[in-house]
Parts: structure tokens; C-alpha cells; sequence
């Protein structure tokens, strides 16, 4: 009995698709399922082919299927798309008129089983006297018939969301649910086995995506103002804090550019606000000067990277996890820096407030990674974790600005009426903030910031360890790998573990150290062409990991891309 | 106590060459501040790097020495999280013109409410004198021995034809209407553009004080726009004094719808928020 089952829409950019698969993730949801949601989508805003694949079980789970049970289809781009992707004995509806399946998709469809039905969903749009938009109600009808559900459930879904809307024929768009969902040819379709139900029901859990999480964190620390450049895939921060902000009163600002918004968010963190800016690769690269700057001048900065995949402008809208490098080495000269990756909602909605903490009280730049695929994927969790702590380290006055300490952290103080005056500088300077060119001081100021890497990595966690103690098989690895990892634990009988960085820089080596002692294989599994996380390993414990499981076609890790490796 | 100019001094040397324009620019900012009665811990003075970025340690105040051209968008960050503080940014016509051209540009029509000094000396003089947007035509400069291939850009002109609330024109030679000048910049509620003819005697020498002042007429402020943008093109006389303020138009903040009625400055504000409200309306 399998204990997922993976249903996906397809369509054009533009068709609605994300409506239609948001329904059925919710009303999924509403039944009890723990849901996944991922999508793919063209950088083009009308047109290509998108879809949206909901993943649902009776576990939690975290990852999207390669394979899907269940394809729906409204546009002939996506029925070429995706045919491939409907897995053996699984179901196709589409309402793509006169649409004729080429010989290798017949034979596709023929060798796998596939149940195909067309709808002419138009035509039942007619018939119901409705508007010829609500055809994709008809559509997802069936597609909750073919998964042989409860009508209702998704019905109340449909009119609540529609009840918010103006214009809108809610009795029409009832009637066109029930005839999709009444087609005689879906009800006759041999019907799969859903997973069953167990006591941990999921009908009040939330849905969340990667980046509402990261919204949410920094709101939750304090955050006050957020200045950005719009880049997929970071743009929809920009769209959570902006949206919300007649609650939170949070300050928005589109800057001018990248570098505009990482010189604003300095100015703001150095006068006592948080602030924060998010972009992906290459609004990041016009960052680096801002970053180099934050560390030699010790003003805090907290940089949100949203990978995706390629070099230049790349494949905007697809997925990776090939920016670690940049991250790691960005900025001119020698000067501390933090950088960590997320995995999911969760720890995006964590991470961004380790960010803010680390940065106010280390007096560094943190850059915290982050992926379309974790991004823009809607997961489903019971609730958010405990807001973290505030804690910032700042003093209430002081004589020197950049005075020596042990732990390299200088007290700092927010630039106030009646508080001692100083000078941050960006040029090398002494204690008191004057620019120098001594040669001692040089020496002692760089050490001076240094110290403040060791005093950092004393308080960062070692990675965390998942899965069988005695596993013979150990996955290396960060940010959304993760999560196909943990979801194929759960399918595999073999006994496997995974050693997971979410804190990368700088780099805890004792949990790895021991693993590769141990008599498991070790497996780096990176979310791109060549493993920046393996060449960092390299780098800190001076071995290579040589078994790698590398995917950089800008789609995530599925979780039958890990079980397939494991059956190797 | 009331401020005085000495709190404004610092004890660091002074590094200018002998008749640089930037021993008056400071002068007249100090006594500016002074005149308006601002303590140091009440100002903030974002520099870029240069001849006046090195001005950093030559005036008390919270002040910050950062990257070249970015003056702006760092004082802009400042300004919007305490508007208690008087912000000013302070820059060259290199930084400013050149690498940082798009902040000037998109300041003007944000229209924030800080004060913005371009020190105006026609070259790059720190890295020893090379080209500059300003710089005059078939002047022998570093690497280029028979002058600048390129146009200039008219400051005036180009400040005007962005629908500015202020735009004023000062000269390092006459300090007395220079810290006038900056005085009605930090009062008026808006961006403030002050663009300051600097002497440099080292790289532009041509540009000497009588050649100046020869040249120089002072004028009235206006909110003439037409008269204005008459006066900064020009060719024989070079106005100085408030060239052209807009008080009608809002500043940046006060257009906020987020921050309507909000009494606090972002930086009053920074506590651990509850978000369920906020998780609830995404669902």
C-alpha cells in the first residue's frame, strides 16, 4: 500500500492553475492529509507550461514526487510536458480539444496503463449556463472524482474562497464543480488506494511556503524595515512584508537596486532598526561590495540569498543550490562572516531570526541561503515554532567604537541624542574608528575581527544527525536535499542516516569528523554541478567526500531520485 | 549648554592640501549645525570616499566613512529608521555623478528629508586627479593628455529636470552664504540637492577664487522653475544661493500610507512581534 499519492495540474502561465491546485491542497489538507506543494512555472507571464503538484499522505512529508498518480491537464504545452511524468497505472484528465497523442505517447500511455479521459469541459461550462473560465472547475470536479473523495470538503473550500471575491456566480461554480465531478468516464475509472488515515489528523495545520516563512521570522524578531530589488526567486518576501504591512507598519521600499538596498538596510541597522534585503545570484554579486564593507566597518547586515538555478541570468524560475561559493567568499579582503542555509518553512522561519541575532551581536554580515524549490514550495506544518529571543548585545554607551576584546566583539552603541559620538569607518582603523595605515594597528584590528569567527562557531549547533544510528549509508548535505532525503527514509527498508548543515559557515567539523571514522558510506548530495558543500569540507577537514549524488537540471531532489540511487 | 563651533572640532590633522575648498565646506557645515543649534550626537554624516570622505574624522558628529558613491542610499537607510537624527550625506561630484548617479537620481524623486553636499571640484582628486562628468572640456587630466572625450552633466540641469524639492548652489570661496545655504537645507522637509563649487588648487587650479568670483551671482530663492533652470544653463554667469525649492511637495515618510499615525521611528520598534495574526491571513 503506498502511503503517498501525488496529483498534478498542468497548464499554460496564466490559466489559473495555481487557484486550482491551492484548492485541492487545502481541501486535502481539510480532510486530515499532510500536504506538499510544488511548482513549476516558465518565466514568462502567459504561455510555456506550469504546473502544480500536491504530494498528500497520512505522514508528514516534505518533498515532491518525481511521478504523479493523478495528471490533470488544461493546455496541450502541459499535456506534452507531463505526460511522462504520470507513473504506471495512473490517470490523465485533460480537456484539450481534438488534442492527438503523438505514436510515442500512445505507446506511453499503453505500456504504463494509463487511463486517459478527455473533457470537454467547455462544452459542460455551456451546459451549466456558466462563464467559460469556470471550464477549470469542471476540471477539478473530476480530478477529486478521480481520487474518489468527498465532494463537499472541496466544495466548501471553493465557495469560501469565491464568497471573498466580487462578481462571482457561487451557484455556478457549484454546478460546474458537481458536473466535473459527476462525469460518468472519471466515476468509471478504477479507483486508487489512498493512504489511511491515522490518528494525527492534519485539517488544522497551516500551509506555508519557504519565503512567507522567512516573512514571518524576521517580522517576528523585530524586523522594520525591508528593502529590496525584485529577483525571482526572492521577490515574494517582498510581496509577504508589503501585503501585511498596514498591520506590522513595517517599512517597504523597492530601492533602485540591489546595491541600493543592502547600503539601506546598513543604514538602517547601524542607526538601531532591523532591516533586512533579500535577492538571488545576481542581484547578490552587486551586494558583495556592501558586504565587504559590513565587515571591515563592523555594521550589521542581514542578506537573504535565494538560489536558483544557473550562472548569468540562469534558468530564472527553476531550481538549485549552486551559490554557496558566493555566499562563503563574497566581499573583498579578510573579515568574519555567517552563513547559513534553509531547508523548509520551518527552519526559514527560524534561521532569518538566528540571522538578525548573529548579525546585531557579532557585528557581522549574515547571508542566509535559501532555494526556489524551499521558496516558493507550500508546506504544511502544525504550527510555527517559539519566536526566538531578541538578542542584540548592544550597549548603552561607550568611549572607542572599534576597542579590542578577547572575543573580538567591540561594545556597540545606537547612534542617539546625547550618547558619545564616533566614526564607523570602512577604510582600516583604530580603536577609536580614525583610518590608518600603522602597521600594528592593521594587524591588530583584522585580529581583532577575526576573533569573533571563533567566538561564533563556540555558539553555533554541530549539524544535525537524521535517521538509523547504524546506518550503512550516510547522506552529507543542506538546504531542501533534505527534505527527499527524510521522505525516502520513510519508504526505504534500508537503514540510512543523514548528517544535515543548516549552520555552514563557520563550519562545525566534529559530528562529520566521527561519521567518516565510522564504517558507513558517506554521500555528499548537493542541489548542483559541483559541491560547493564538499569543496567547504575539503577545505575545514582536509578530506573529500568522493561518493556524490549531484542534480543541477534546476529541478529539486524528488524523492524517487534518493530511492532510486538507494536500489543502485 | 548651547552648542559651539569647538564641538565640532576634532583633534585629528588635517590632511587636505593647502587651499583645498573643503577647509571652508566643513567651516560652514559646522557652523550651520551650530547656528541650528544641533548638539554632534545629533547628526549623522554619511561620507563616501575622496577628498571630502576624508573629511570623516574632521568634524564631530555620528558619522560614517563608507563606499565610494553610496553616500546616499546609506544616509537614506539612516534617515528612514530615526527621523529624530539630522542626516546628511555628503559627496563628490565623482561619487555622485559617476558610480552613484542612480542614487542621486532616485532620491530626488523620493524626495527623502535628509541634505545632500556634492563637493564639486570638477576631477577625481584623490586617486590624483582623473576625469570627471564636470570636468571641462580639453583639460589635460591624469591618462588623458588631450581632455575627456565625453559630455559633461550640469549638475543644475540635471537636478531641475527631476522635479526637485530643493536645489541650491554654494562656493567653498564664500562661507558665510555657503552655511546659509546648508542651514535651509536641513530645514526644508524634503531632499535637499546642495551642490558646492570646491576649490581645488591642486588638480583645478584654473578654477581659481578670482576666476570665480568674477563669474559668480548671487541670487534670491525661487520656486520658479522655468527661471531656475534658466539661470543654472548659463554660460557666463554662475548663480549661487537657493537655485529652486518646491515646499509643496511631501517628503518620502510622510507619503507612507504603512507609517500613517505612527508616532515611533523605526528603531523605537524593534521587539519580538507575534505573527499568528499574519499566518492566519495567508492561509
Amino acid at each position: 500500500m503506498k502511503d503517498r499519492i501525488s496529483v498534478k495540474f498542468g497548464g499554460q502561465s496564466g490559466q489559473g492553475i495555481n487557484t486550482l491546485g491551492g484548492f485541492v491542497s487545502k481541501a486535502l489538507k481539510n480532510l486530515g492529509y499532510h500536504t506538499f506543494a510544488y511548482r513549476e512555472y516558465p518565466s514568462i507571464i502567459k504561455g510555456g507550461y506550469s504546473s502544480y503538484q500536491i504530494d498528500f499522505s497520512s505522514t508528514d512529508i516534505l518533498s515532491p514526487s518525481k511521478m504523479c498518480d493523478i495528471l490533470i491537464c488544461i493546455s496541450d504545452t502541459a499535456l506534452e510536458e507531463y505526460l511522462t511524468t504520470v507513473r504506471r497505472n495512473g490517470v490523465l484528465l485533460h480537456s484539450v480539444k481534438d488534442y492527438e497523442f503523438d505514436s510515442k505517447s500512445q505507446k506511453y500511455i499503453k505500456n504504463k496503463n494509463i487511463t486517459t479521459v478527455y473533457i470537454d469541459s467547455l462544452e459542460i461550462t455551456e451546459r451549466q449556463k456558466a462563464h467559460s473560465i469556470m471550464s477549470n472547475v469542471v476540471m477539478l470536479g473530476s480530478a477529486w472524482q478521480a481520487m474518489n473523495l468527498d465532494i463537499k470538503v472541496l466544495e466548501s473550500v471553493v465557495i469560501n474562497y469565491f464568497s471573498n471575491k466580487k462578481d462571482v456566480d457561487i451557484q455556478a461554480e457549484k454546478k460546474c464543480l458537481e458536473a466535473g465531478y459527476s462525469i460518468k468516464q472519471v466515476k468509471d475509472i478504477k479507483k486508487i488506494n489512498l493512504p489511511i488515515l491515522k490518528s494525527q489528523n492534519w485539517s488544522k495545520s497551516k500551509v506555508i511556503t519557504g519565503n512567507e516563512g522567512i516573512a514571518l521570522g524576521a517580522i517576528a524578531a523585530g524586523c522594520r524595515a525591508y528593502y529590496a530589488y525584485p529577483m525571482t526567486p526572492a521577490t515574494s518576501i517582498l510581496e509577504v512584508i508589503g501585503d501585511t504591512s498596514l498591520k506590522t507598519h513595517i517599512l517597504v521600499k523597492q530601492a533602485e537596486s540591489e546595491i541600493t538596498a543592502a547600503q539601506m538596510v546598513m543604514g538602517s541597522m547601524y542607526m538601531g532598526a532591523r532591516a533586512f534585503t533579500a535577492t538571488s545570484g545576481g542581484g547578490f554579486d552587486l551586494m558583495t561590495e556592501s558586504i565587504s564593507f559590513s565587515g571591515v566597518s563592523e555594521i550589521p547586515l542581514v542578506i537573504v540569498l535565494g538560489q536558483r538555478a544557473g550562472s548569468g541570468t540562469g534558468v530564472p524560475t527553476w531550481t538549485g543550490s549552486s551559490d554557496l561559493n558566493v555566499a562563503l567568499y563574497s566581499g573583498h579582503g579578510e573579515f568574519p562572516k555567517c552563513v547559513m542555509c534553509a531547508s523548509d518553512a520551518l527552519d526559514s522561519f527560524e534561521l532569518i531570526q538566528d540571522a538578525f541575532n548573529i548579525s546585531d551581536r557579532f557585528q557581522i554580515p549574515v547571508i542566509l541561503l535559501t532555494e526556489k524549490h524551499i521558496a516558493e514550495s507550500i508546506f504544511n506544518i502544525s504550527k510555527l515554532p517559539g519566536i526566538k529571543r531578541i538578542d542584540r548585545g548592544l550597549s548603552q554607551n561607550g568611549i572607542s567604537r572599534y576597542i579590542y576584546t578577547n572575543n573580538g566583539i567591540s561594545p556597540r552603541w545606537i547612534p542617539q541624542s546625547g550618547k558619545n559620538t564616533y566614526l564607523t569607518n570602512s577604510d582600516e582603523h583604530d580603536q577609536k574608528g580614525i583610518s590608518t595605515e600603522e602597521e600594528n594597528t592593521i594587524v591588530n584590528m583584522s585580529e581583532k575581527r577575526i576573533r569573533k569567527l571563533v567566538s561564533l562557531k563556540k555558539i553555533l549547533p554541530e549539524p544535525k544527525y537524521y535517521g538509523n544510528t547504524n546506518a550503512k549509508l550516510i547522506f552529507v548535505g543542506m538546504g531542501s536535499s533534505k527534505n527527499a532525503v527524510l521522505d525516502a527514509m520513510k519508504q526505504s527498508r534500508k537503514p540510512i542516516g543523514y548528517l544535515h548543515y543548516k549552520y555552514i559557515y563557520p563550519f562545525k567539523k566534529e559530528k562529520l569528523t566521527q561519521l567518516v571514522k565510522g564504517n558507513a558510506k558517506i554521500v555528499l548530495i548537493e542541489n548542483n554541478q559541483s559541491s560547493g558543500l564538499g569543496k567547504l569540507i575539503k577545505e575545514e577537514c582536509n578530506f573529500y567526500i568522493s561518493n556524490t549524488l549531484n542534480k543541477f537540471d534546476g529541478r529539486p531532489f524528488f524523492v524517487d531520485d534518493i530511492l532510486e540511487y538507494l536500489r543502485k | 549648554m548651547k552648542t559651539s563651533l569647538t564641538d565640532y572640532n576634532t583633534d585629528i590633522k588635517n590632511t587636505w592640501c593647502p587651499g583645498c575648498g573643503n577647509f571652508n565646506i566643513h567651516l560652514a557645515l559646522k557652523q550651520a549645525l551650530v547656528d541650528l543649534d544641533k548638539h554632534p550626537s545629533e547628526v549623522v554624516i554619511s561620507f563616501d570616499i575622496g577628498c571630502n570622505g576624508n573629511g570623516g574624522d574632521k568634524i564631530e558628529g555620528f558619522r560614517v566613512k563608507g563606499l565610494h558613491g553610496r553616500a546616499i542610499p546609506f544616509a537614506v537607510g539612516c534617515h528612514l529608521a530615526n527621523r529624530r537624527m539630522c542626516v546628511i550625506a555628503d559627496i563628490g561630484d565623482g561619487g555622485c555623478l559617476h558610480e552613484g548617479i542612480d542614487h542621486l537620481i532616485h532620491a530626488i524623486r523620493s524626495n527623502y528629508d535628509i541634505t545632500l553636499l556634492i563637493h564639486n571640484n570638477e576631477n577625481f582628486a584623490l586617486t590624483t586627479g582623473q576625469i570627471t562628468s564636470t570636468t571641462k572640456k580639453g583639460k589635460r587630466m591624469y591618462a588623458f593628455p588631450f581632455g575627456k572625450t565625453e559630455g559633461d552633466i550640469n549638475i543644475g540641469e540635471l537636478v531641475l529636470s527631476l522635479n526637485p524639492s530643493f536645489y541650491a548652489k554654494g562656493f567653498s570661496g564664500d562661507p558665510i552664504q555657503l552655511t546659509q545655504i546648508i542651514k535651509e537645507g536641513i530645514k526644508h522637509k524634503g531632499f535637499s540637492v546642495i551642490e558646492i563649487i570646491q576649490l581645488c588648487p591642486t588638480y583645478n587650479p584654473e578654477n581659481s577664487l578670482d576666476f570665480l568670483k568674477e563669474r559668480i551671482a548671487k541670487v534670491e530663492k525661487t520656486d520658479d522653475l522655468n527661471l531656475a533652470k534658466k539661470r543654472v544653463i548659463n554660460k557666463d554667469k554662475i548663480y549661487t544661493g537657493i537655485i529652486y525649492r518646491n515646499s509643496k511637495l511631501k517628503d518620502y515618510y510622510s507619503n507612507l500610507v504603512s507609517r500613517k499615525d505612527i508616532k515611533t521611528e523605526l528603531v523605537d520598534e524593534v521587539k519580538n512581534y507575534n505573527v499568528s495574526n499574519i499566518l492566519n491571513d495567508l492561509q
